[in-house]
């Protein structure tokens, strides 16, 4: 649905985008991760035909942005990271103006604009100045307007900024049902909203990409050695020397005492051993009771910092 | 293209700028009618020549009102980027937005109806007089809307948009006072070149009721080039 190949933006100094090129079949939400300024909304402005790239192609539905930009933007709809709204009109007289800008042909321009407005969760506002609408329901005008014409690839520039943790979490399921029938592009630089969302997640940092995977997977790969994290109950040193008898744990680091009488320790078992039966049936042995024991999976957070740490060395490399 | 025209011409009255520029025309001009055409008794007549060249001097300061907001406000409140990513060719838009300022202008000689229909109750028009100011005045005023277009079109600063779209028709007046001061000084080329280029003197001959076509083909060129470069400078962000 979406062939973005080899783009190339150059603003000044080393910004913009370094060679981006990906592809996106019909039907998936894929997120676009990155620190601010590492390319995502330039990346976006591309794809929509806003900005032109200094090199690279993007073909959207089989039209190619920008030998037919017509009808590649027919098949559009975008959220700007600002959402491009016009203060002094009323939802309804905007939204008009939305669908007859794009030349939408549906059966009904008042039930089209309904229903979009329904999705959206604008009704109760329809008749009110954008203007003097709050932060979060523009940006669901934002929304409503580049869903007007229901265009099968929606792309959507930090669509939940802004928004309060209910408002965020409205706004999510309307694009997860929206991804059902479309091809979603969103941006975001809030992690868990990746994984709460997309199907796959490209990572951008410094304008290029740095890993494209499904967000659990990239979880998995990152991860490396599995850790454990276990609070057990009695005295220090003794839980300490058993469980480093233990044969299947590599490195024991100790946190400290976070509930009176039980210290907290991070296990790192070697690769392919599950440790916590044999570290179990000792602990219960030596009569150290154990009190709590989760899996530390390196989270979305962690994942991050390290490609993005990484994206950082390789471009400094390649620069020097 | 008809969708950007209805937005725009409708943005006139729902923000101060169609009142102000409207409300600023009514009142000099039907004031300065008052004055010359009705109320002095010595210096009355039925002519409007003299109010006509007036508005034009009054229309080098409202012209930029109407075009200071057509693009700069667009960027300023990042409206462009739904324009630009809408399947619309950019030479429609630019049309768009240019009809509606014009259709203000428009609105504004509908109002000035009420000269001649005074005078006709009070006397008898110079029919030939009133056709050809009337002409005159919406080829000049096209043209200058053209002009501000495209100047608004270069800043996101509409107060930028506006100073430059006066400093520009400013410097055309003093273009042609230059010229008719300078005519003895200047060699014949010159003055023959810059009579060609002139907007006023064409303005006059038509306004005079000399109506020429290559007059109208200049002004239409006028407004054709200055739309044209607009598109080209909205082509251009895009690389930008």
């Amino acid at each position: 649905m979406i062939e973005v190949k080899s783009l190339t933006k150059t603003y000044g100094k080393n910004r913009g985008i370094k060679g981006i090129s990906f592809s996106i079949p019909e039907g998936q939400i894929v997120g676009f991760l990155g620190p601010n300024g590492a390319g995502k909304t330039t990346t976006m402005n591309i794809i929509t035909g806003y900005l032109s790239a200094d090199i690279g192609t993007v073909t959207v539905a089989g039209f190619d942005i920008l030998e037919k930009p017509r009808e590649a933007k027919r098949h559009i709809g975008y959220l700007p990271e600002q959402p491009p709204l016009h203060l002094g009109m009323t939802v309804e007289e905007y939204l008009d103006f939305v669908y007859e800008l794009k030349g939408v042909r549906s059966p009904s321009q008042k039930d089209h604009i309904g229903s979009v407005c329904e999705m959206a969760g604008l009704t109760d506002v329809y008749f009110r100045l954008i203007g003097h609408l709050s932060k979060g329901f523009k940006q669901r005008v934002g929304l409503a307007q580049a869903m007007i014409g229901d265009p099968d690839v929606l792309i959507l520039d930090e669509p939940t900024v802004g928004l309060d943790p209910r408002q965020i979490v409205e706004i999510r399921n309307v694009i997860k049902d929206m991804g059902k029938s479309r091809t979603i592009i969103l941006s975001t630089h809030i992690l868990p909203e990746v994984s709460a969302v997309c199907e796959r997640v490209l990572v951008i940092s410094q304008g290029l990409i740095v890993a494209d995977d499904k967000p659990e997977n990239l979880a998995g790969s990152i991860g490396g050695e599995r850790t454990l994290l276990a609070r057990i109950a009695g005295p220090k040193s003794q839980v300490l020397a058993l469980l480093r008898d233990q044969d299947g744990i590599q490195n024991v680091s100790e946190l400290g005492e976070m509930e009176s009488g039980s210290h907290d320790f991070v296990l790192e078992s070697r690769p392919n051993v599950d440790i916590r039966k044999p570290m179990f049936s000792a602990l219960a042995k030596a009569g150290y009771p154990l009190l709590m024991l989760r899996p530390q999976d390196a989270s979305l957070e962690e994942i991050f910092l390290k490609l993005t740490e990484t994206g950082h060395e390789k471009t400094e490399s390649e620069e020097g | 293209m008809l969708a950007i025209f209805k937005r725009d011409f409708r943005a006139y009255f729902t923000t101060p700028i169609g009142f102000v520029y409207l409300g600023g025309y009514i009142l000099v001009l039907n004031l300065y009618f008052y004055l010359y055409n009705i109320a002095n008794v010595s210096t009355r007549s039925n002519s409007l020549a003299g109010i006509f060249s007036f508005m034009l001097m009054v229309m080098m300061f409202l012209t930029p009102i109407l075009t200071m907001r057509i693009f700069s406000e667009e960027y300023r409140q990042k409206t462009d980027q739904l324009l630009f990513t809408s399947p619309v060719k950019l030479s429609g838009l630019v049309m768009g937005k240019f009809l509606a300022s014009l259709s203000i202008f428009f609105c504004l000689l509908l109002l000035s109806l009420l000269w001649p229909s005074a005078i006709a109750l009070i006397g008898q028009n110079n029919m030939a007089e009133v056709l050809g100011n009337y002409l005159g005045i919406i080829t000049i005023g096209a043209a200058y809307i053209a002009m501000g277009i495209f100047i608004s079109s270069l800043t996101e600063n509409q107060v930028i948009a506006a100073v430059g779209s006066l400093g520009l028709f400013v410097g055309l007046y003093l273009l042609e006072m230059l010229t008719a001061n300078l005519a003895t000084a200047l060699p014949g080329w010159a003055v023959t070149a810059l009579r060609f280029v002139s907007i006023f003197g064409r303005y006059s001959d038509i306004s005079m009721g000399l109506l020429a076509l290559d007059d109208f083909v200049y002004f239409l060129s006028i407004c054709a080039v200055f739309l044209f470069l607009t598109v080209r400078v909205l082509e251009k962000r895009r690389w930008s």
